[in-house]
């Protein structure tokens, strides 16, 4: 894995946080990364060149009118006014590679000096078990700042801890030795055929994220929503959203749409591909 | 009419095994790709001017029929891919990925070389196949792909009867001079292109070369092939246009062209 600058660009140091998005249903966690790189005004400042990413290309995806400028599987930007370094991505990761490829983004965010790091995921709805419709759409976190994955900022935002994550259980403690360069335990690598109900958390992308982040002393956090396949966007709207106040983003960050916090990226206008061709009526 | 709840997700959708940390890799490992150059083995790495990679159909045709003058030096193997039922000469028939020099005016050789990219490349395998493309074997100054729209990841309106091209640029590409581009629009923003020629262009832009990714539709077009061969006459001095008409009856139907395609079988080798 390479961070190849771009051209004429430079890396804000002081840009501590990184916010980057777990491959999950509905890809709620890239949409809301769109999101905040669009509405943050945030500039692209280089690119993750990983084998393990299946390759893609295509158009500049935020405007205000395309451009032109080629958009690549894995980009970084970055805005000094927020602090905050944003890594999009584009394309999935290989078969059976995604603990190397996490391994990989651990080890880009240590070597450039980040100390937080947010991961956008959302979780299939048909595997939450408490609903509580009283409160209305629920951001769940699971930190490293507890043991138990609790943490206290993230309580104070409102925001639910997910009840089961559990470092005990044998994939998070998998996940845990396969990260840890002392750990000297040898566990065996789960098969498909062994996985349980339970083990549906630790098999997710975030999971490998979260726990790649961990073992090089990162703080990470990641901010969850459950969705169904579908229209996402008001899940992406919900987790930028969280993602903003864990952040401390303050309104005069954003450069929204008629002075609005959010501007919707250009690429969002085909999400759903064209409009029906009217000539049939 | 197919079964809407086995079809294939659309491309944003994934599939259980995407999402899963404990979905095995490969076993065991594939042996890399890499290229075997002709007797006697130029010097590497190869330093052409120009680097086109044909991967569409319309490309591959005008490669191998208005293109007489060109040399062979070398094939990219891909050591899965198998050889059967490929010929002694290179065919456009054959599941092959061969290298061509075509010499220019003043007899340089190696200036402008030709990629003929006719065989599947799986996305997993594709980053590493760029890379002997680009910067490893041959590091180029400037290159061009060429290859057809994927209507699975396009957000628009696509029409069998209606031909179309665009483009996308890397940043050196886009610096360059307006007169030495390639004058068409470009790929509309939220669709994406995936596979080879997505790497190929990945891989021009973390190198800083000059590079364009032109796709064309449809797939199967004589009006499509006409367009790929006016192109490349604007950039290749030697291509023969006039011997693009030719065979253009196989591209008036995609059942044309596939007419003989239960011979395009392993099984038939």
């Amino acid at each position: 894995m390479e961070f190849v600058v771009e051209e004429g660009k430079l890396v804000h140091e002081e840009c501590s946080t990184l916010i980057l998005p777990a491959l999950s249903i509905g890809n709620v966690g890239q949409l809301a990364v769109d999101l905040l790189v669009s509405s943050t005004a945030a500039e692209r400042v280089g690119y993750v060149d990983d084998l393990n990413l299946l390759p893609c290309v295509g158009n500049d995806a935020y405007g205000p009118l395309p451009c032109g400028d080629i958009a690549l599987p894995l980009e970084v930007y970055e805005s000094s006014s927020t602090a905050i370094t944003l890594a999009q991505q584009r394309s999935p990761v290989a078969k059976g590679m995604m603990i190397k490829f996490a391994e990989n983004i651990a080890e880009f965010a240590a070597s450039s000096g980040k100390k937080d790091v947010i991961v956008l995921s959302s979780l299939d709805f048909q595997r939450l078990h408490n609903l509580d419709l009283s409160r209305g759409p629920q951001v769940y976190y699971l930190s490293n700042a507890e043991s138990d994955g609790r943490d206290d900022h993230c309580e104070r935002l409102g925001f639910g801890r997910l009840g089961e994550y559990d470092p005990e259980g044998r994939c998070w403690k998998y996940l845990s030795s396969v990260f840890d360069k002392n750990n000297k335990e040898e566990l065996s690598f789960p098969s498909e055929d062994e996985l349980e109900d339970i083990d549906y958390y630790p098999s997710l992308p975030f999971a490998a994220l979260f726990s790649a982040f961990k073992a090089r002393g990162l703080k990470v956090t990641c901010l969850l929503c459950y969705c169904s396949e579908g229209d996402n966007i008001p899940d992406a709207f919900l987790l930028a959203e969280a993602a903003s106040k864990l952040t401390g983003l303050t309104p005069d960050k954003f450069h929204g749409e008629e002075g609005g916090k959010w501007r919707i990226p250009y690429s969002w206008k085909s999400m759903y591909g064209a409009p029906p061709d009217m000539s049939m009526f | 009419m197919e079964d809407v709840l086995t079809e294939n997700p659309p491309p944003s959708r994934f599939f259980q095994e995407d999402l899963n940390n404990f979905t095995p890799s490969p076993e065991p490992p594939l042996p890399s790709p890499f290229i075997v150059f002709s007797n006697p083995k130029p010097e590497l790495p190869l330093k052409p001017s120009l680097l086109i990679i044909a991967l569409s159909s319309p490309s591959l045709h005008i490669f191998h029929s208005c293109l007489p003058s060109k040399t062979l030096i070398g094939t990219l193997i891909i050591p899965e891919l198998p050889f059967s039922g490929n010929t002694v000469e290179p065919s456009l028939q054959d599941k092959s990925c061969n290298v061509y020099s075509l010499s220019d005016n003043n007899e340089n050789e190696n200036s402008v070389l030709l990629v003929s990219v006719q065989l599947p490349v799986s996305p997993e395998r594709s980053n590493l196949v760029s890379r002997l493309l680009i910067g490893q074997d041959i590091v180029p100054e400037r290159v061009i792909i060429l290859d057809s729209i994927q209507s699975r990841n396009f957000r628009g309106r696509l029409s069998p009867d209606e031909a179309l091209a665009a483009k996308l640029e890397t940043s050196s590409e886009k610096k360059a001079a307006a007169t030495s581009r390639l004058n068409l629009d470009y790929f509309p923003s939220g669709s994406v292109i995936d596979g080879l020629s997505a790497s190929l262009l990945s891989r021009c832009q973390l190198k800083n070369i000059r590079g364009t990714l032109v796709v064309s539709w449809p797939e199967f077009d004589p009006s499509v092939v006409r367009f790929v061969g006016g192109l490349l006459k604007s950039i290749v001095p030697g291509l023969d246009n006039k011997s693009v008409g030719k065979d253009l009856e196989m591209y008036s139907s995609r059942s044309g062209l596939k007419k003989d395609a239960w011979l395009d079988s392993d099984l038939y080798t």
